[in-house]
């Protein structure tokens, strides 16, 4: 009975001293609270003051989270773990539910739908999201993730269904909640394996890794694969990535938009701490079977990213695909092991954040303003927008990764880390990847210049000018200035990423 | 510090800014800015030239001059130490030739494009885009920087191409932008490969604290710090790797226990990787140059681009893959470059020969134009690969006098095409007698291209002959039989030539029925004489005066001859050790 009281006290003393660490995600959860309250009045005004109240919890993280002075690791009870990557993917995701909302703001599809219906909940929704991926940045425990990954997949299949009087919402969303439980269920059945084998749950430790020595391999391996399967989901990688189209296809474009940034850096961010302690070579020998399979799931989705985008008609599917090869190329990242690729991997997904932010923006305006379904809608439109045509094309550079853009700057460090790993290593596997990766941005070229190409290549009778609101242009300068910015003065970026993570 | 490079560099950029300033209505406005901002790139062009000193390098200088040096990206990424990206700027022989001729062809260019009607604000600053990016491409010293201008010269060039080409202009612009992309993709996989080998020895003695930050190293220190790194006393996070190609050149800057260093061991497909990093920059360029067999995008460009735009093609662009193969990849790979000499040489050949014989059954003058440059621009890799003075001098002087040529070729092609809107050779015959001017232009041309005496084609394919002739006992470079097969290259360019002239220009009048209605034949306009006068006149000057450019390259060559057969043989018996171990 004593010691039951001394543990009793000695983990309330614990949650204490870890809880401030939760700042963020605590007023995340306040926040949330709060909009489903004011969701409840029936007054035009709240009703109205909903995004902003969503904008105000977001922009207090974001702030908390610069200005935080703590640089201390806090550890929460072995579960949550506040460190620089839970610190700065925490940066990321507030700044991408910002930006979701400022979309969700001129896309009128939300805005101006039927007083009231929905409203709050998208943008509560959107708030659990952000919830769910700073849960997921910071757990070190398998029951954590899972619990986490869960938060923002049911976010997201509702999010999904925002639209639903339209058919092809209804689609997707139902194909998102079938290919998502599923794979839930698979991870969950790793993770069991995994305390089986272990009797922990805490996978950042190099002892968890060690304990797994004396295992079977074959099991270590069929365990990992299947954690794997519900990690590599959530990134959209190969095998695992059919739901994504049609998904981009369904959701409204600020939502699609959070999904290609928010909970692709929070999946890599999991994948990062599973695999951290293959930096130690004698682990990572260990199990090269494992790293067998992420090699190959990174070149599978970066072809089948690349190849499929080929043949896309439509410009969501499109950028679905290119999704999907972002995440191919960040898993290809996190495989130089021994290279320090964490800064290298945040910068990359940084500019990820502002060009798919911006791209997404000008597809939005091109669905609702200019009524463009397929690609062929954008033909001879170039000259009629040129302003907007013109950031188009630097945000589809950069996500080819040309010249200059940060996109460039981003490719340019990931590969510098896996030609790194593969002097050190010389595993063929990272030379293929490299090989494949780079050559692969040629095929890149050949599907993004293709909105550029109707725009401005392709000619149109009418000429007549089409009006583009200023906060719409606002916008778009604003995610398109850091892509040039950040080719130019990357340390910029790099030094305080680096201060960050220090 | 001078800054007479960067006001080269960005004085075109400065001018797209003061253009797009512009509001579009005034065209005539827009024109004439572009054309003053090109007429001042022009003249400090020819500054530059008259104060570049050709003989410095005798006097044991260093070869590069109005050297820019600045700090630009500088960050260190954690277990790699230092990376250090620099804004540097410099001309020796080789770029000096280039800058040069870039400011003569961008003011033709202007000229040329006075007849543009559709969309005149976009096509001039991207027209002034490409040349800040070609402008920066010859007078990069850093690969990131040189990367940086040489990939987004295809920018412009894509929308110049894709908006106010011919009717296939989707297609070709397509082609020619993802062809040289992949090319510089190549190119980037062996750039990362290489500044993740190579340091910066001044850089990190103040790294070191040998000395203090922004205290330039003595030539001894720079010695210290070279040995120390390869007995290997330098400590990870001291070495400050780099992206200068000046420093890729010196091989003892390599770390040791890196891919690319010569004791590596590592091999590729039997290959020791530097041959395969060495195979892959030399593809990249080798499509840009563009050598047969990855010349196809080239003839498909020039028949859709309109003629200014071709002219810049012909003339600027393409120059910057052999310029690349001269700056970068024989410098920095010497030993693969004396390995596959006989390689490359023979892909020279090959252009010389295949792209004579594609002129010669082309029924389009501009499409016979085209593969005139391929069957050319052979010739600069054969004189590269001999690595005699004659022959790099050579090399050097066919891009210049390439380029002047070829701009009058395209000019040319476009007065008939202004004329007729059509310029398939079978459907003229007899132009000299209503357009003698016209006519008269066209022999200087083709008489120039083809290497009569007296004009700078004919020095540039002497110097190459020369040089690839004595090369087997000069450097021990290529069989003799190149030499000779290449003289036959000669003769084609003679045939298809005189072919073509006998049939569009002598004979009776008379053009193709379905021509005539719309055709408005009339000899050169003022403006067509002010593009070609002064063409034909620097043509002929750099033939009968051909010291104006070799005094210019003479020491830079052969500093880069030397430098090329010393480490390269000095490279390829410690590979070939390791090979055969």
């Amino acid at each position: 009975m004593e010691k039951q009281a001394a543990q009793l006290t000695q983990t309330i003393d614990s949650i204490l001293a870890g809880a401030g660490s939760l700042l963020p995600e605590l007023l995340l959860a306040l926040f949330f609270l709060l909009l489903v309250t004011l969701d409840l009045f029936k007054s035009k005004t709240v009703k109205r003051l909903l995004p902003w109240v969503t904008l105000t919890g977001l922009f207090s993280v974001l702030v908390l989270l610069v200005l935080d002075r703590h640089v201390a690791e806090v550890q929460f009870l072995n579960l949550l773990r506040s460190d620089g990557i839970a610190r700065y993917a925490g940066i990321l995701f507030s700044l991408t539910g910002i930006f979701t909302i400022l979309l969700s703001l001129q896309n009128p599809k939300i805005e101006k739908r039927k007083q009231g219906e929905g409203r709050g909940e998208y943008y509560a929704l959107i708030l659990m999201l952000v919830l769910g991926l700073n849960l997921m940045a910071k757990s070190v425990n398998l029951l954590m993730v899972f619990l986490a990954i869960e938060l923002v997949s049911i976010a997201s299949y509702i999010l999904t269904l925002t639209l639903k009087e339209e058919k092809r919402a209804v689609e997707a969303g139902l194909k998102y909640v079938l290919y998502g439980t599923l794979s839930a269920g698979v991870m969950l059945y790793g993770m069991s394996f995994f305390y089986g084998l272990t009797g922990s749950l805490d996978y950042t430790l190099v002892s968890f890794w060690r304990s797994l020595l004396d295992a079977s391999p074959l099991m270590v391996t069929v365990a990992a694969i299947l954690v794997f399967a519900g990690f590599l989901f959530k990134i959209s990688a190969a095998p695992f990535h059919f739901w994504t189209p049609d998904v981009y296809q369904g959701a409204p474009m600020p939502i699609v938009a959070l999904f290609s940034t928010g909970p692709k850096i929070a999946g890599i961010i999991v994948i990062m701490r599973f695999v951290a302690a293959f930096a130690d070579p004698t682990i990572a020998s260990a199990f090269s079977d494992v790293q067998l399979f992420l090699g190959i799931a990174a070149l599978a989705t970066l072809a089948v990213g690349n190849f499929t985008a080929l043949w896309q008609r439509t410009p969501r599917r499109l950028m679905a695909f290119s999704s999907v090869s972002h995440a191919g190329f960040l898993l290809m990242a996190l495989l130089a092991f021994g290279s320090d690729y964490t800064v290298s991997v945040f910068f990359y997904m940084t500019v990820l954040v502002f060009m798919n932010f911006g791209m997404f923006l000008f597809l939005q305006m091109a669905e609702e303003d200019w009524q463009v379904r397929t690609l062929e809608d954008f033909q001879g439109m170039g000259p009629r927008i040129p302003f907007a045509g013109v950031l188009a094309l630097l945000f589809l550079l950069s996500l080819t990764g040309l010249p200059p853009l940060a996109g460039f700057m981003g490719k340019l460090l990931v590969f510098s880390n896996v030609w790194e790993a593969y002097t050190a290593t010389g595993q063929p596997m990272l030379l293929a990847l490299l090989v494949v990766g780079i050559l692969l941005t040629g095929v890149a070229l050949f599907y993004y210049i293709k909105i550029p190409y109707y725009l401005f290549l392709k000619r149109n009778q009418t000429d007549k000018n089409l009006v583009i609101s200023l906060s719409n242009k606002l916008l778009l300068v604003f995610f398109a200035l850091p892509l040039l910015v950040f080719f130019f003065k990357p340390d910029l970026l790099l030094h305080w990423i680096e201060k960050l993570l220090a | 510090m001078n800054y007479t490079l960067s006001s080269l560099i960005f004085l075109p950029l400065l001018t797209a800014l003061v253009v797009l300033l512009m509001p579009t209505r005034m065209v005539r406005g827009i024109k004439a800015v572009t054309l003053g901002g090109t007429l001042l790139q022009l003249v400090v062009a020819v500054w530059l030239y008259l104060g570049f000193d050709g003989a410095a390098m005798a006097n044991g200088q260093t070869g590069y001059q109005f050297v820019e040096k600045l700090d630009w990206i500088g960050f260190s990424l954690g277990s790699l130490g230092r990376f250090q990206i620099e804004y540097f700027v410099g001309v020796d022989g080789v770029s000096i030739s280039m800058v040069l001729l870039t400011g003569i062809v961008g003011v033709i260019g202007v000229i040329s494009s006075w007849n543009i009607t559709k969309n005149v604000k976009g096509y001039f600053s991207l027209y002034l885009l490409l040349m800040t990016s070609v402008m920066g491409c010859f007078l990069a010293l850093d690969f990131f920087l040189f990367y940086l201008f040489f990939e987004f010269m295809l920018l412009p060039m894509y929308f110049l191409i894709g908006m106010w080409g011919g009717p296939k202009r989707e297609y070709a612009a397509l082609k020619f932008f993802i062809y040289t992309l992949i090319g510089s993709l190549f190119i980037l996989i062996v750039m990362i490969g290489l500044y993740t080998s190579v340091i910066d020895p001044e850089a990190t003695a103040q790294q070191m604290g040998l000395i203090g930050q922004h205290v330039p190293a003595s030539l001894d220190l720079i010695r210290q710090v070279q040995q120390m790194l390869q007995q290997g006393t330098i400590a990870e996070a001291d070495m400050v790797r780099t992206f200068s190609i000046p420093a890729m050149m010196e091989p003892s800057n390599f770390i040791p226990g890196s891919l690319l260093h010569v004791f590596s061991g590592v091999s590729l497909f039997d290959l020791p990787l530097r041959f395969v990093a060495f195979l892959l920059v030399l593809a990249g360029f080798l499509i840009k140059v563009p050598s047969v067999p990855v010349h196809t995008w080239l003839p498909d460009a020039h028949v859709e681009a309109p003629t200014p735009i071709s002219v810049l093609l012909a003339a600027i662009l393409l120059k910057v893959g052999g310029y690349g193969l001269i700056r970068i990849v024989y410098p920095v790979f010497p030993d693969a470059g004396a390995y596959f000499s006989t390689f490359v040489g023979g892909l020279g050949v090959l252009s010389i020969i295949y792209g004579a014989l594609c002129a010669l059954a082309m029924n389009d003058l501009k499409k016979l134009i085209a593969y005139s440059s391929v069957s050319h621009m052979g010739f600069v890799l054969l004189g590269l690969a001999s690595l005699t003075n004659e022959g790099v001098n050579g090399a050097i002087y066919m891009m210049f006098s390439h380029g002047l040529i070829s701009a009058m070729l395209f000019l040319v092609v476009g007065v008939i095409y202004d004329r007729a809107h059509d310029r398939m050779i079978l459907n003229f015959r007899g132009l000299a007698k209503r357009m003698p001017a016209y006519t008269a232009f066209v022999v200087v041309a083709f008489f120039a291209s083809l290497g009569l005496p007296g004009f700078s084609g004919f020095i540039a394919e002497l110097l190459v002959l020369l040089g690839s002739f004595s090369a087997p006992e000069a450097t021990g470079m290529l069989p003799r039989w190149m030499a000779i097969v290449a003289v036959i290259g000669l003769l084609l360019s003679a045939a298809y030539y005189l072919w073509a002239l006998q049939r569009m220009f002598f004979g009776k009048y008379w053009i193709f029925p379905e021509l005539r209605q719309k055709a408005i034949i009339h000899d050169l306009t003022k403006r067509e004489y002010l593009m070609l006068v002064p063409l034909a006149v620097l043509a002929f000057v750099f033939g009968i005066f051909p010291h104006l450019l070799l005094d210019k390259t003479g020491m830079t060559v052969t500093g880069f001859t030397e430098l090329v057969l010393r480490n390269g043989q000095e490279q390829l018996n410690i590979l070939q050790a390791i090979l055969h171990r």
